[in-house]
């Protein structure tokens, strides 16, 4: 039995506006999946409908075996759930609230006062147990909101963006708990994010989500391998003109799996990168373009999102990246 | 039942100590009605005594206020409610395995206990200025009760505005219902010198109930009848107003 399943799951918010629009998922108990997307593609619908917060208008989703509407009690006594907004209670304290959830999770009572501490403690938060939740900063609200997620030993934990807005040691903080959870605790954890490389270091399986589907599913090496090639990165001087003219001048290279232009780069897809670099530039020094900037990788997700949506992440560009796989760039 | 009751009793307690940390909060509801209380009685009790043949108008006057405090004090419950869904928390509570019905009952009976601490507040002062208590210390308990039990049942009011609309400004409103409730009810004078229509719709208005019940303690003594119409009226109103919560919170959790 998957974790979570879900077939042709819809929300219509209305004919127009289709949030989500027919996903299907089976995700494997004790797996980390990532589920990756631009804003307002669909993810925190998604999150509403399998935690039973949201009534899909389309399709079946079960979690653990139960179904999100017929069985929304026997789904919530087995999730942890930490919304993108952590909704948390500034007027009471970090222990207050997470003895609260413990309670309204029918913990025993015996068992609650040492459960909160060890939370309190994973999370890195007892020294600020006692304070008023609004006097935490944004990286010990989200702390709070996982621990809160978690008081009850959820089998399958669903966080929404848990790092979006975060600093490095604030995120590496929540990625250690998750991996660690994960891998001691054998919990499925069900992550939403818009940055690569949260997926890419966590997550065994992904789905790119683009205006309510998904739109490429798999490890994020499988994903990478489907491209299949280099990727080459050309920046040209000048404008739109010259970029459409760059484009035509480097087609006519042989072995080029695609072309595409994004911003002010040519992309070129091409087996063999590096002997290609060469003539690549050559081609555009015939056409009289020049390349301010010429940069080859091996695909990464990005490459992947690009190829399947036709658009970056935005936010990674104010993503924590910390050196990934050394670019074998040129400047030319 | 038992789960539901210890849910609810843990919720209360939550939403009880985020009064006692905001104690600006309650200023307002205490001051309004003792204001209207000394005015009343300052202003026009003397005349308004020998009017309509009231010995002890402090004393008659007392029921009014602690009406006045409840509906007051008891848009707490609703209003915390909208704050809940704005912060998000209330999602939070959604996703445990509580009763829904308890996550609201938790704030309503707050609002509850609130009330009686004003309704007992109240009877104090109005000992202290010789409002006098015929039915004697057992009769203030039965005050204190019936506070309380008002308190909760027109908090639903607040509450089922909060669920539905989720405005702040819309759980308010539940202040506003109450004036025309209790100027259509017996509250500044006997219904006997009531024109015959308004004597009418008094008759029809859960509050002129519950203004006599709390009115016969103070100034009278025991009367089982006026103790049963005043009970009877917020059970009639708590059944009410618990109706439209439960339909909005249908509303707002499917
Ligand atoms: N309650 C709602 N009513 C109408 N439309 C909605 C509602 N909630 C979301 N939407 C729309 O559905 C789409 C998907 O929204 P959703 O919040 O699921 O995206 P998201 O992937 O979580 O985005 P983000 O990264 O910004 O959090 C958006 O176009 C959004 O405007
Ligand atoms: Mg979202």
């Amino acid at each position: 039995m998957p974790a979570i399943a879900a077939e042709a799951l819809a929300k219509h918010f209305t004919p127009e506006i289709r949030a989500v629009d027919g996903i299907s998922l089976s995700i494997d108990e004790g797996t980390i999946f990532g589920f990756l997307g631009a804003n307002g593609s669909g993810k925190t619908t998604t999150v509403r409908m399998l935690t039973t917060l949201m009534r899909p208008t389309g399709g079946h989703a079960e979690v653990l075996g139960f179904d999100v509407v017929r069985s929304p009690g026997e789904v919530r006594k087995r999730i942890g759930v930490a919304l993108q907004e952590a909704g948390l209670d500034d007027i009471q304290t970090g222990r207050e609230m997470l003895t609260l959830q413990s309670r309204l999770n029918h913990l025993r009572a015996a068992d609650i006062p040492d459960r909160v501490n060890h939370l309190l403690h994973v999370v890195d938060l007892d020294d600020s147990a006692d304070r008023r939740v609004k006097t935490y900063s944004g990286g010990m609200r989200r702390r709070l909101d996982l621990a809160a997620a978690l008081v009850h030993r959820p089998k399958v934990v669903f966080l929404d963006e848990p790092t979006t807005g975060l600093d490095p040691i604030s995120r590496d903080a929540i990625w250690r708990y998750v991996a660690d959870l994960n891998k001691n605790d054998g919990v499925t954890f069900f992550l939403t994010t818009q940055y690569l490389e949260e997926a890419d270091r966590l997550a065994g399986d992904v789905a790119i989500m683009d205006a309510g589907r998904i739109v490429a599913q798999g490890s994020p090496s499988d994903l990478k391998a489907s491209i299949g090639t280099d990727v080459v990165s050309l920046q040209i001087e000048g404008g739109a003109d010259e970029l459409a003219r760059a484009e035509q001048a480097v087609r006519r290279l042989g072995g080029i799996e695609d072309v595409r232009i994004i911003d002010d780069a040519v992309i070129v897809y091409v087996r063999e990168g590096s002997s290609a670099i060469a003539k690549l530039v050559l081609l555009l020094d015939e056409a009289s373009l020049r390349a301010r900037e010429v940069t080859l990788k091996r695909p990464t997700l990005d490459d992947v999102f690009l190829q399947k949506t036709g658009h970056h992440l935005e936010a990674e560009e104010s993503a924590s990246r910390p050196p990934a796989k050394p670019d074998r760039g040129a400047e030319s | 039942m038992i789960q539901l009751l210890s849910d609810t009793r843990y919720l209360m307690i939550r939403a009880l100590r985020e009064t006692a940390r905001q104690p600006a909060l309650e200023i307002g509801n205490v001051f309004i009605p003792f204001f209207f209380f000394a005015v009343t009685v300052g202003a026009i009790g003397h005349v308004a005594g020998r009017a309509f043949a009231v010995d002890n108008y402090t004393a008659f006057q007392l029921p009014v206020a602690v009406l006045q405090a409840i509906a007051g004090a008891s848009g707490t419950a609703g209003f915390g409610t909208v704050t809940d869904i704005e912060r998000g928390y209330f999602d939070k509570l959604l996703l445990t395995p509580t009763n829904r019905f308890s996550l609201v009952l938790g704030r309503l009976a707050s609002d509850g206990v609130r009330t009686m601490a004003l309704t007992l507040l109240i009877v104090v002062v109005g000992l202290i200025f010789g409002s006098g208590m015929k039915s004697g210390p057992f009769g203030v308990i039965v005050l204190v009760i019936m506070g309380g039990a008002f308190g909760l049942s027109y908090s639903g009011i607040g509450m089922a505005l909060a669920l539905k609309t989720g405005s702040a400004q819309a759980a308010q409103l539940g202040f506003l219902v109450f004036f025309p409730l209790v100027f259509l009810s017996p509250a500044f004078a006997p219904k006997e010198v009531f024109a015959p229509w308004l004597r009418t719709l008094a008759t029809i208005n859960p509050v002129t109930y519950i203004v006599q019940g709390m009115r016969d303690l103070v100034l009278s003594g025991w009367d089982i009848g006026s103790l049963v119409g005043a009970f009877a009226s917020i059970a009639g109103l708590g059944i009410f107003t618990m109706t439209l919560v439960l339909l909005a919170l249908r509303s707002r959790t499917a």
